[in-house]
């Protein structure tokens, strides 16, 4: 569905800062894959993300979407198929505009926008049941501009902006991150629900290994630019973090950096 | 005192259409255009060479528009496709507006008292001489309002407001926000032009220093809208912009009767623009600091 071949993408090339941020990544995605990624600072995860949503140009290699190849697709054209949730909350939303212009826009990802009407009566109507289903209570204030909402509240409505129209493919880069732990397992709750209903592919970038190890069904790790672990199936689902955190050192024969990944419970 | 009033509302309506360009690219855009001191005697050149010689008022507007919406284009262009700043971009264009107008122009002013301009034919459908030009410049500047109002309500008129909002967004939902500034750059501009133009028919010349201050004078207008009626919705804002365009030169008549020079006015103009600017942060600065002295 997704494949990722040779992916290279270096910043400040040629210079002192030279940067080798991915180093040659091969990654096929399966349809209806939820992947999470986890890996330390720098690993690369979010440039990985950047790179699928054609943020940055990559140096060497191709992606391939649905076979086609997107690597010199410009970023508005590609989200016409991927939708994205960020780590910020406030960078998923227009916040001066108001949550049913919000998801109106979105509601044209795919199409070709005219001088008709941005929002009708219907338009409203569905997007209150989209809103009702959150249970966030956000389906009574369509017309509340977006800054007035909550960091929790934004990024369940960016989630929907990003799925209104089915993506081929959902980008999560630590979606979860500026939450607090309560907002956070809504939001999770939230996105399983709405991945595993719609089947949608997803890549999930995240710093909680427990999350990482309960949700999607398969785990990547990366570090230093690659990409040291891809675990499947039965062998996730047996998974334990203690495990996880023996396979790294062993991968990345070094020591467990643990001050940003959160273990979770540790059993 | 009736006098002042009517010949601000009458200013205050045609530089209103200018400051409804400014409030495209400052509030919906979020992007600082100083295109505008250029393309406003952009507009009144073309204007007022075309009437000048002999034709078509109503031709004479369309075209003056048409010259706005291509000088936005080139300011648009140079910002997207040619990765320059947009306040240089702007700047770059409006500089070399000045050898164009002059071009157009052929000399430093065109009057235009003995041409039949767009209120000569008015008055000739019968409407008398004291109201024609508040006549003209109400229908023209709510009719502008009202269709502006509309657009930005449409799917691509939102696709705009996103691109000001949070360009990161409006990429991330398939929104080529480059199209975007260019399509802000040449509808504001395009707006700028056509006041150019109604206002040198108004005043009975074109000038080549006409276009100094207009971003200055336009930033006013939203500021004071934005300060007396806020801006809740996009109805009020532009409404609000009107309306800080008629206080704007309202003021600065009551100005001239307390004796200023009009040689003043860009100085007055610009403290007011500056006071309006910061009497926000100076208040929250001074409610921060007495709070941390109440503690």
């Amino acid at each position: 569905m997704l494949e990722l071949k040779g992916v290279t993408k270096i910043f400040n090339a040629g210079t002192v800062n030279e940067n080798v941020v991915l180093r040659d990544i091969n990654l096929k995605v399966d349809e209806g894959d939820f992947i999470s990624i986890i890996g330390s600072n720098g690993a690369g995860k979010s440039t990985l993300l950047n790179v699928i949503a054609g943020v940055y140009p990559v140096d060497r290699g191709t992606i391939l979407l649905d076979g086609r190849d997107i690597t010199r697709v410009p970023e508005h054209e590609r989200a016409r198929f991927i939708g994205r949730v960020f780590q910020d909350p406030m960078k998923g939303t227009a916040p001066s505009m108001t949550i049913e212009e919000n998801l109106a826009i979105a509601y044209c990802r795919n199409a070709r926008r005219t001088l008709k009407w941005g929002l009708n009566n219907k338009l409203r109507e569905e997007f209150r049941q989209k809103l009702a289903e959150t249970g966030l209570g956000l389906e009574n204030r369509l017309n509340y501009k977006v800054k007035l909402l909550s960091g929790g509240q934004r990024q369940a409505l960016t989630l929907i902006i990003a799925t209104m129209v089915k993506p081929k493919l959902l980008l999560l880069d630590e979606h979860t991150a500026a939450l607090d732990p309560s907002t956070a397992r809504l939001i999770n709750n939230l996105t399983e629900k709405v991945v595993l209903q719609k089947g949608i592919t997803t890549l999930m970038i995240t710093h909680n290994m427990e999350h990482a190890i309960k949700m999607g069904n398969r785990l990547i790790m990366m570090d230093k630019g690659q990409i040291i672990l891809d675990i499947k199936g039965s062998d996730k689902t047996s998974l334990t973090v203690n495990e996880l955190v023996g396979m790294f050192e062993q991968a990345a024969q070094r020591k467990f950096d643990e001050d940003r990944i959160m273990l979770g419970a540790r059993s | 005192m009736f006098g002042l009033m009517v010949t601000s509302l009458e200013q205050g309506l045609v530089f209103g259409i200018m400051a409804l360009g400014v409030y495209i690219t400052f509030k919906v855009l979020d992007f600082p255009d100083l295109t505008v001191d250029g393309s406003f005697p952009l507009g009144a050149a073309v204007a007022s060479i075309m009437i000048f010689n002999g034709g078509n008022p109503f031709l004479a507007l369309c075209l003056a528009t048409a010259a706005g919406i291509a000088a936005g284009c080139i300011t648009g262009f140079l910002n997207t496709r040619g990765k320059i700043t947009g306040l240089l971009s702007g700047i770059l264009t409006m500089t070399a507006l000045y050898s164009i107008n002059l071009r157009i122009m052929g000399r430093a002013n065109v009057t235009l008292l003995n041409s039949r301009t767009i209120f000569t034919y008015i008055e000739e459908w019968g409407v008398p001489h004291r109201w024609v030009f508040l006549a003209l410049f109400i229908i023209t500047a709510f009719l502008i309002k009202v269709l502006l109002d509309c657009f930005l309500k449409t799917q691509i008129g939102f696709a705009l407001r996103a691109t000001g909002d949070n360009p990161e967004m409006a990429r991330a939902n398939g929104i080529n926000t480059d199209t975007m500034k260019i399509l802000g750059l040449s509808l504001s501009n395009g707006l700028v032009a056509l006041s150019g133009a109604l206002v040198a028919q108004y005043q009975g010349f074109a000038d080549i220093g006409m276009g100094i201050g207009t971003i200055v004078a336009g930033l006013a207008s939203v500021i004071i809208g934005e300060m007396m009626l806020g801006e809740r919705t996009i109805c009020m804002a532009t409404f609000a912009t009107l309306m800080g365009s008629f206080i704007y030169r309202l003021s600065i008549g009551i100005a001239l009767r307390l004796g200023f020079a009009a040689t003043d006015l860009k100085l007055l103009t610009t403290v007011l623009v500056i006071i309006a600017l910061s009497t926000p942060k100076i208040r929250n600065l001074l409610r921060s600091t007495s709070s941390t002295v109440s503690n």
